[in-house]
């Protein structure tokens, strides 16, 4: 039996509804995306803010017992070298030691990945991202902008941090140049966004969750031992420059200030991941 | 391809999706035409679900084409669906947004015109908007989907077995709506397992098996092909070859005195002649349901690929 889809039809009304040219405003899918992810954002900052607060409440005892510091002097020197000791006698050094070394990249990261991972993979294999692609918007515009989402929302988690790091400089006496901090913080969002743009393009090529979260976080691993072993093996040297840690904290913004050139190189990275997001989501099939 | 943008709303040519080795969907010539309601039919895994989310522009043909109201459904995707309502399989929701929320999301997404007739339909299928979405239940989160499709007042409505889950009277309400869609102008491509369904909201009827479309019927044709199944016990023996090749007759088995087999109402009276030429002991004949009549035109038909 052949499909007649030739046969004469019942004869349509005329009525037509056309509407081509609706869409949404610019910027309105960022919106629903930080808005959809306003309660875990409300969760990071304040535990991000508490744990800094905790870090600062601590500086005054830290200050007053210099011995900590030739505790810290006498580990190897490839330990001292991966947790990027310094000098904890000084409100600089105490922060980078305790903070801008490890923990707050690591968690910063942490929050960046999971929300890249979860803007474009997570709602596809949910389904939910069909509340989305049912409507006038294009593919394009859903990766730019949860990208984008992704990327603002690190921004506010780093913004909780420098506040909360700001707040502790009055509260305990950890006198840090603002300058510093804020310099800090920007290179501390380009680096959660790298790895965060990383994880939405991931998601955006294969719809995988669990890859979007392991080959941002491998990547991590990797990107940290590369620049934290690198001034003692050899070998590594030329390839640091490529670590996003080396972007980071290479030139220890928060004793330098603004690295420029780094910033250009991790807000280019994040652009290169989008366009790589757009071009591979455009092209395949939604999961589901 | 006759028609038109201007006369149909859905119009597929060869429409073909291999995932890997497997075929989910081959060569698929589909038209809905505006006015019209759609009943797409097949047991699970038939291919439904594929073919909605190519005209839906989530998954890229592999060969063939699928124009939706005169655009490309791969291509134009996010200009198509400015006139399309969709519903899919499970539709998924934002748990913790209630309807309400869902709805203003959705006006925002479609151009910002306001809520539009989400407060009429979700009043007339008796839904909650202010209930956040992981307290529905399964019925309640089909009406929030179909609120969320049918509240701008698209001219298109591609629905993946949107009632599956309703109670009857909501089943009556979808039913209205979708005969006030169709009476404006509007078209309907909605999917089902069960001809039930779509039996009294449907003008005509796709029938997919394995990925091929087997049949497409006007709803009013089918009544006129459906079987009876008639038994007759027989004074004497009669001979097989006496029912043989009357036409029309289906699944004839003759054994002794009796006789069993299924005709379309068009063979009725043939049979009877040919009964009359025995001496008849008893006789049964009983109208089988729309669902039987499809399961013995198209439910064994061998399935799988050329």
């Amino acid at each position: 039996m052949l499909p007649d889809v030739l046969d004469p039809a019942p004869s349509p009304p005329d009525a037509v509804r056309p509407r081509a040219g609706r869409s949404a405003r610019p910027g309105e899918v960022l919106r629903q995306s930080l808005r959809l992810q306003r309660r875990s954002l409300l969760a990071w900052c304040a535990g991000l803010a508490a744990m800094v607060v905790l870090y600062g409440s601590l500086w005054p005892s830290i200050r007053d017992e210099p011995s900590i510091t030739d505790v810290m002097d006498q580990l190897p020197e490839v330990l001292r070298s991966l947790l990027a000791t310094a000098d904890m006698s000084t409100p600089v050094g105490y922060v980078q030691a305790e903070l801008m070394g490890l923990t707050g990249p690591l968690l910063v990261i942490l929050f960046a990945v999971l929300a890249g991972a979860a803007g474009i993979a997570g709602e596809e294999d949910r389904r939910s991202i069909d509340l989305l692609l049912a409507n006038p918007v294009s593919r394009t515009r859903v990766v730019v902008e949860r990208t984008a989402a992704t990327v603002v929302a690190t921004a506010v988690v780093v913004t909780a941090l420098g506040v909360a790091l700001a707040a502790g400089g009055v509260l305990f006496g950890l006198d840090l140049p603002l300058a510093h901090v804020l310099a800090a913080m920007l290179h501390l969002w380009l680096l959660g966004a790298v790895f965060g743009a990383l994880a939405a393009a991931v998601g955006a090529a294969t719809g995988s969750v669990a890859l979007a979260r392991a080959v941002p976080a491998a990547t991590a691993v990797l990107a940290y031992l590369v620049n934290g072993l690198a001034p003692l093996v050899g070998w590594l040297e030329p390839v640091r420059d490529l670590s996003p840690f080396a972007q980071y904290q290479g030139h220890v913004p928060l004793a330098s200030g603004v690295s420029w050139p780094a910033v250009a190189v991790s807000a280019g990275t994040v652009l290169v991941l989008g366009v790589v997001a757009v071009s591979t989501f455009r092209r395949r099939d939604l999961r589901g | 391809m006759t028609g038109g943008a201007a006369e149909v709303a859905v119009a597929t040519t060869g429409l073909t999706k291999r995932f890997g080795r497997t075929t989910a969907l081959q060569d698929v010539d589909l038209a809905v035409r505006r006015g019209e309601v759609l009943g797409y039919l097949g047991p699970n895994g038939a291919g439904k679900t594929t073919t909605l989310r190519l005209l839906m522009g989530f998954l890229r043909p592999t060969s063939g084409s699928a124009r939706v109201l005169g655009l490309d459904a791969w291509r134009d995707a996010a200009r198509v669906h400015a006139d399309v309502g969709y519903v899919g399989g499970e539709p998924a929701l934002h748990d913790r947004l209630t309807g309400r929320e869902h709805v203003r999301a959705t006006a925002r997404l479609r151009g910002g015109d306001g809520p539009g007739r989400a407060p009429e339909l979700a009043g007339r299928l008796d839904l909650d908007l202010d209930r956040p979405a992981r307290e529905l239940s399964k019925g309640n989160r089909q009406k929030l989907a179909l609120v969320l499709a049918m509240m701008s007042d698209p001219p298109l409505l591609v629905l993946d077995e949107p009632t599956s889950g309703f109670d009857p009277l909501a089943q009556q309400e979808f039913q209205a709506l979708l005969r006030a869609h169709t009476a404006t102008g509007g078209a309907a491509l909605l999917s089902s397992h069960v001809l039930g369904e779509v039996q009294r909201s449907a003008d005509r009827i796709g029938v997919l098996r394995a990925g091929r479309l087997v049949a497409v019927e006007a709803m009013e044709d089918l009544p006129a092909r459906s079987l009876h199944r008639v038994r007759a016990r027989f004074e004497d023996e009669v001979p097989a070859g006496d029912f043989a090749g009357l036409p029309g007759l289906r699944d004839v088995v003759v054994s002794g005195t009796a006789l069993s087999c299924s005709a379309p109402a068009s063979a009725l009276d043939a049979l009877c002649r040919r009964m009359a030429t025995h001496r008849l002991a008893d006789l049964e004949c009983t109208e089988a349901d729309l669902e039987e009549t499809f399961l013995a035109y198209y439910g064994t038909e061998r399935a799988g690929a050329a």
